[in-house]
Parts: structure tokens; C-alpha cells; sequence
């Protein structure tokens, strides 16, 4: 019995061992080139971000973002497997390395960015979602102040309803709350003409109006009441995955700033290696210099993101824009130079 | 039903709330019902996301189980057949874990492209056969003599019920992989059938306890002074009643647990009512909850049938011996 339990003992000191020494050099970032593949945790139940289409491939924004990452670690956006988690498993599941990643609407705070809270690295945020307002298209409702004195259709007891508190206390305009339980309720009581205007996460409320009669009739207001910035995520401590991953994003967002596109990508590249002048783009698409090896990636890590999903506005519209299936607006989400806070720090 | 007034007002206002409910029905059946988000998943429904070129496995797997169940529930009268089925039945169950993750020739696939119906089933299934074993063990250490066992047993048993399943679950999922040590991973289908097993394992002791209080004391007396062992007593005397009158608190306990798996669908495993609800997240499918929700309805119908009747003929066949056994 003693033999027994010194000998469980020093296995599991063993094993302790190696958890500890294994950390300190080994990046994630290895262990995905050594499998060859990547294992991105989504959700897989939100439409527009990542859902399970006919075939049985997962398809979304979100996906896109994986596929980009699959893209510049190993050159094919196909090596990705997907892990469908839920809300309440994805921290758990990153920090027990069940997953590489996390790309499945996670909001940005500091307490999960943080080492004495969930002890995440985010990358760049990839969609701004925050708190929105949907109503009738015929209804002459234009801004928040329109709603003076209408009623509101609202989920009681979520910080949904706070933040519309708030935003009409700010602007000193009275509305009455027409509370319910939860998300499809509110859809209803909308529905029904109980309320001027209901209220949600813009995305959801995308989502919503996706699955009505005639989704046409309805406009989302461009009000924003909370923010909701949405990003990627690996588990804290691991710089050289991190960095891969911020890049990876920057790289989306710059190549949509220098208009370069999934189908002019290859142009772009042969031009850059024809022209020795075009500095910028050349240190870019990894013609010059040794930007992808410092991160650890092929030099060429941005031709094959491009390629593989185009860049930050064709995700964008592919599945969220104006001709998807759950259009929203794209508001903040658009580039700075067009009046959003998408910006791409230089590739240099 | 018409002798008074009121009477044939209550009568005549159920008839007409029927009779309007049932055109409602019918209207949408006919009118606003649109059934693509069904048909044109069904692959999915019964599989998940296994690999496309690999679904032979998990339909081949499916076709011998409701093969199994068409013979035992019709039973033709072979008669190396009733031999053989039990027997049969147990097989299958690690068969189908085999044709699912591969190897032996077979190409590995890994429990996370495990889903849907098949998965559904699975979890039933392998829940059910490993906490049965575990069930009786804890149901005969109840009743032992020896303090440890009874004690331990009683303990086990008494937390195990006063725990909600669904705490249990999450445990399973989000605890244990935070306990093990870096590197040593057990997948979640797994976590899931040793959840559902501990769980069941505590119902199916208490179920074979009332079956085990139901036999008279006389009887084991009466093997005491036949000069059986405790053992012998308990596998010849006591089980064999126990499990006979405990069969049909144990049919309840398989249909709970089956209806019970749709409960992993909230901790990110994708069965059946887990990968409906991916599918319904599809921006061509928004909105066609109730068409999604009456055919997981149907399904569940269908399986609880099913496997009542299954265990039907079980009682029927376990019955028949008895009495054989009373008239020799």
C-alpha cells in the first residue's frame, strides 16, 4: 500500500514536472505547425458569426477569422477543426488547451484580458457589436430622441435594459419599458405592435429580423447604447501565438486600407515583384524584408491570408453586409478613413 | 354529458376549442409550415459533422441496431435466436463505439465530429450499459453487512440523488478537464457518459433496492438453511426477483436518461437537439423554430416508443421464465 501511494506520488510529480518545463520555451504556436492543423473553439449557434451550414461545414464570420489563421500559420485555411463550445465551457476549454483559440464573439474586458481575472491575450477586435434599437421602416423614427414617450420592448434584467436606462436619462427623454423575459419574447411582443422600437445587441437584433416576414420593413437604428467589442483570443502568456494572431488580424484590416482583394491579390504580387519602388506593398505581401519570420510565420503569410479569405471588408460583407442574409450596418466596424475605428497599425 | 346546461355548455365549448385548435394545426401544416430546414438537413440530424465519406460507419450502425429491434420486438421464431439476441444487444453497444472513433484498419475519427441522432444514442446506450454493472454493485453493497461497503454505498447513493444531473454535467464538462494534468485529456463525449453513469448508476441502485425488499424474508432464510452462501443466495435467489420487479422503475430510468442527453446539447456536445439548434442558427433556416422543434419532437417519440416497447418483451420474456421455472 505505501509502495503504492510514494509511487502515485512521484508520478504525479513527474507529470507536474513536465507541465512546468514544457510552458516556459514551448509556444502554441509549434504545437499547431507540429499537428499540422488547427483547433479553433466557436460557437456555432449565431448567425452571421459561425453556424452549421447543409453540408455540414461551418461557415461565418467567425469561421472566416479561424480560416485566416489556419491561412498564415500552416498555408491552408482548410486545416482547422472546429470546436463548437458554448458560453459557459470557453474559458475552460482554453485554458485546459482543448483549444488553440477562441474565435466566438467574446467580448473584450479587462477582466478577462487581465492575469488575476480569465487571463486571456486578445487580438485586434474584429466586429464592434454594442446595444441597438430596431423599428419600422414607416414609422419616422430616425434617432433616439424620436422615441420620446413611445414604448420599448425590452429583456428585463439583463444589463439591456440599464443601458437603454441610461442613454435616454443622458439625453433627459422619457420612454416606457414594456419588459419580457427573454430575446423571443421581445421579438414577439415587437411583432405585435406592442412597442415602437425593441432594443438588443445590434447582431441580435440582426438575427432577428432576418428570420421575420419581411425583414425589408425594419431598419436598426444607428444609435449605439453599449459597447461590445468582439475579438479573438488565445490564453495569456503565450507571446508568440498572440503576436501571430494580432498580425494576422492587422493584416485583414491593412490590406482592405490598401485595397488589396482576394481576386487582385495575385496582381498586387506581381507588381510588387516587378517594381522595386513600391517599398510598402513589397514588405507587405512579404516580397522584401523578413516580416513573417519575425512573427514566426512564412514571409509570405499575408498572400496566403488574402487568398484565402480577402480582406477585413469582404469578410465583412460576406457575411454581415448589406446583401447577406443578417445584414448590419457596418457602423464602427468600418475602416478609420471611412468614418469607423478599423485601423491597421504599419507593416514595417 | 348533455343533462344540464352547464354541462352541455362545457361539453359544446371543449368540442368547439378541439375542433379550432385542430383547423389551427392543420393550417399550418398545410399553409405556413416550411419543412426545407428538415429535409434538407437530414444527414446532419443523423450524423453531425462525421466525415462525409466515413457516414457508412455511423449509418451502418444505426441499420443493425434497428434491425435488432424490428426482430426482438416481432420475434420470429428461431430458435437459436433467443440465445443469441442478449447477447446481441450488450455487442452492439461496444460495436458502435468501435464502427464511430475507428482504428482496426478503420480510419480514426475523433469524438468531436460525433453528432446528432447517432450521438444521441450513443450516450443513451453506453450510459445505460456501464451504470447498470455499477447499479446493482451499489444496490447489493447497500445491503451488505460489512459497515465500510454499506456505509460508503448509503453515502453514494443519498449524494448522488440529492444533486441536480445538470450539476453533474457541468462538472464533468468544465471541472474534471481543470483537475487532470497538462496533456492527459479525456474527451467530452467521454466526460459526458461517466457524468450520466454516476448519476443513473445512483437511481438504478435504488430502483433494484425496491425490487430486492419486495422478496420475502422467508426466502432467504430458506437459502441460509438450504446451506447457500451469501453470494450464492444473492445471485440466485435475491438478483433474479430483484431485477424482474425493479424492470419496468428501470424502463423509466432508460427513457429519462435518453431524454436526459438533450441537456449536454447546453454543454457544446452536437446531438440531436444540440446540432438543431446550429442549424437553426443558419441565416437560410431563421425563424423555423416550430417546424425544428415538432420533428425533434417526432424523433424522440419515436425512439421513447421504441424502447418501450423493447423493454416490453423483456418483462414479458423474464416473466415467462419465471413461470416456467414455478411449474418445473
Amino acid at each position: 500500500m505505501r509502495s503504492l501511494l510514494t509511487g502515485m506520488l512521484s508520478i504525479t510529480m513527474l507529470l507536474a514536472g513536465c507541465a512546468t518545463t514544457g510552458e516556459k520555451q514551448f509556444s502554441r504556436l509549434d504545437l499547431i505547425k507540429q499537428r499540422n492543423s488547427l483547433i479553433c473553439g466557436v460557437s456555432g449557434k449565431i448567425p452571421g458569426f459561425s453556424f452549421l451550414n447543409s453540408d455540414g461545414t461551418y461557415q461565418g464570420i467567425d469561421v472566416d477569422i479561424c480560416k485566416a489563421f489556419a491561412a498564415a500559420f500552416l498555408g491552408d485555411p482548410d486545416k482547422v477543426q472546429y470546436r463548437p463550445l458554448t458560453a459557459a465551457e470557453r474559458f475552460t476549454a482554453i485554458r485546459t488547451g482543448e483549444i488553440d483559440l477562441l474565435s466566438r464573439n467574446t467580448t473584450l474586458n479587462l477582466s478577462r484580458d487581465a492575469s488575476g481575472g480569465n487571463s486571456l491575450t486578445f487580438a485586434p477586435v474584429v466586429f464592434h457589436d454594442g446595444q441597438g434599437l430596431m423599428v419600422k421602416k414607416n414609422s419616422a423614427i430616425k434617432t433616439l430622441s424620436d422615441l420620446s414617450k413611445e414604448s420599448i420592448c425590452v429583456g428585463s434584467g439583463t444589463t439591456t435594459e440599464q443601458n437603454i436606462n441610461d442613454a435616454f436619462e443622458s439625453i433627459s427623454v422619457s420612454y416606457t419599458p414594456i419588459k419580457y423575459q427573454d430575446l423571443n419574447q421581445v421579438v414577439a411582443g415587437y411583432l405585435q405592435g406592442r412597442c415602437m422600437a425593441m432594443t438588443s445587441d445590434r447582431s441580435q437584433l440582426a438575427a432577428a429580423r432576418s428570420g421575420f416576414r419581411k425583414p425589408q420593413d425594419h431598419v436598426i437604428l444607428p444609435d449605439v447604447l453599449s459597447k461590445e467589442p468582439l475579438a479573438p483570443a488565445s490564453l495569456g502568456g503565450d507571446h508568440r501565438l498572440s503576436d501571430a494572431m494580432r498580425w494576422v488580424i492587422y493584416s485583414l484590416i491593412s490590406a482592405e486600407e490598401q485595397g488589396i482583394t482576394k481576386e487582385n491579390i495575385n496582381e498586387k504580387l506581381i507588381q510588387a515583384k516587378n517594381n522595386p519602388q513600391l517599398k510598402q506593398l513589397r514588405r507587405f505581401l512579404g516580397v522584401e524584408g523578413n516580416l513573417g519570420e519575425k512573427l514566426g510565420l512564412e514571409d509570405k503569410f499575408v498572400v496566403n491570408v488574402i487568398q484565402a479569405t480577402g480582406n477585413y471588408g469582404q469578410i465583412y460583407n460576406r457575411h454581415l453586409g448589406p446583401n447577406s442574409d443578417v445584414p448590419i450596418p457596418r457602423g464602427l466596424n468600418e475602416l478609420h478613413t471611412n468614418g469607423g475605428v478599423q485601423i491597421s497599425p504599419p507593416f514595417n | 354529458m348533455f343533462s344540464n346546461l352547464i354541462n352541455s355548455l362545457v361539453v359544446i365549448s371543449i368540442v368547439f376549442i378541439f375542433l379550432f385548435s385542430l383547423l389551427l394545426v392543420f393550417k399550418w401544416l398545410l399553409f405556413s409550415s416550411q419543412w426545407g430546414v428538415v429535409t434538407q438537413n437530414l444527414p446532419l440530424y443523423a450524423f453531425g459533422v462525421f466525415p462525409v465519406d466515413q457516414r457508412w460507419r455511423p449509418c451502418l450502425w444505426l441499420l443493425i441496431l434497428a434491425f435488432l429491434s424490428i426482430v426482438t420486438i416481432f420475434k420470429p421464431r428461431w430458435s437459436w435466436f433467443g440465445k443469441v439476441l442478449p447477447i446481441a444487444w450488450v455487442g452492439v453497444i461496444p460495436l458502435g463505439v468501435g464502427l464511430l472513433s475507428g482504428g482496426l484498419g478503420l480510419l480514426p475519427v475523433e469524438s468531436r465530429h460525433w453528432g446528432g441522432f447517432t450521438l444521441t444514442i450513443l450516450l443513451m446506450s453506453c450510459s445505460a450499459l456501464l451504470a447498470f454493472p455499477l447499479g446493482i454493485m451499489f444496490a447489493i453493497g447497500r445491503q451488505s453487512k460489512l459497515p465500510l461497503i454499506k456505509y460508503f454505498s448509503a453515502l453514494y447513493i443519498d449524494a448522488l440523488r440529492a444533486v441536480p444531473l445538470i450539476s453533474i454535467l457541468f462538472f464533468g464538462q468544465l471541472l474534471i478537464p481543470l483537475f487532470l494534468p497538462l496533456g492527459v485529456e479525456i474527451n467530452r463525449v467521454s466526460r459526458a457518459v461517466i457524468s450520466f453513469t454516476l448519476f443513473v448508476a445512483a437511481y438504478i441502485a435504488e430502483d433494484i433496492r425496491g425490487g430486492w425488499q419486495a422478496i420475502p424474508n422467508s426466502q432467504l432464510e430458506a437459502s441460509k438453511a438450504l446451506g447457500l452462501s451469501q453470494a450464492q443466495t444473492i445471485r440466485f435467489i435475491i438478483l433474479p426477483q430483484a431485477l424482474t420487479i425493479a424492470l419496468p422503475a428501470l424502463t423509466n430510468q432508460a427513457i429519462g436518461l435518453l431524454q436526459n442527453t438533450s441537456l449536454m446539447s447546453i454543454l457544446g456536445l452536437v446531438e440531436l437537439l444540440g446540432i438543431s439548434r446550429s442549424i437553426l442558427a443558419n441565416p437560410v433556416f431563421i425563424g423555423r423554430y416550430i417546424e425544428v422543434y415538432v420533428w425533434l419532437a417526432g424523433i424522440y417519440w419515436v425512439i421513447c416508443t421504441v424502447m418501450a416497447l423493447l423493454l416490453r418483451q423483456l418483462e414479458e420474456k423474464v416473466s415467462i421464465q419465471r413461470r416456467i421455472r414455478k411449474n418445473v
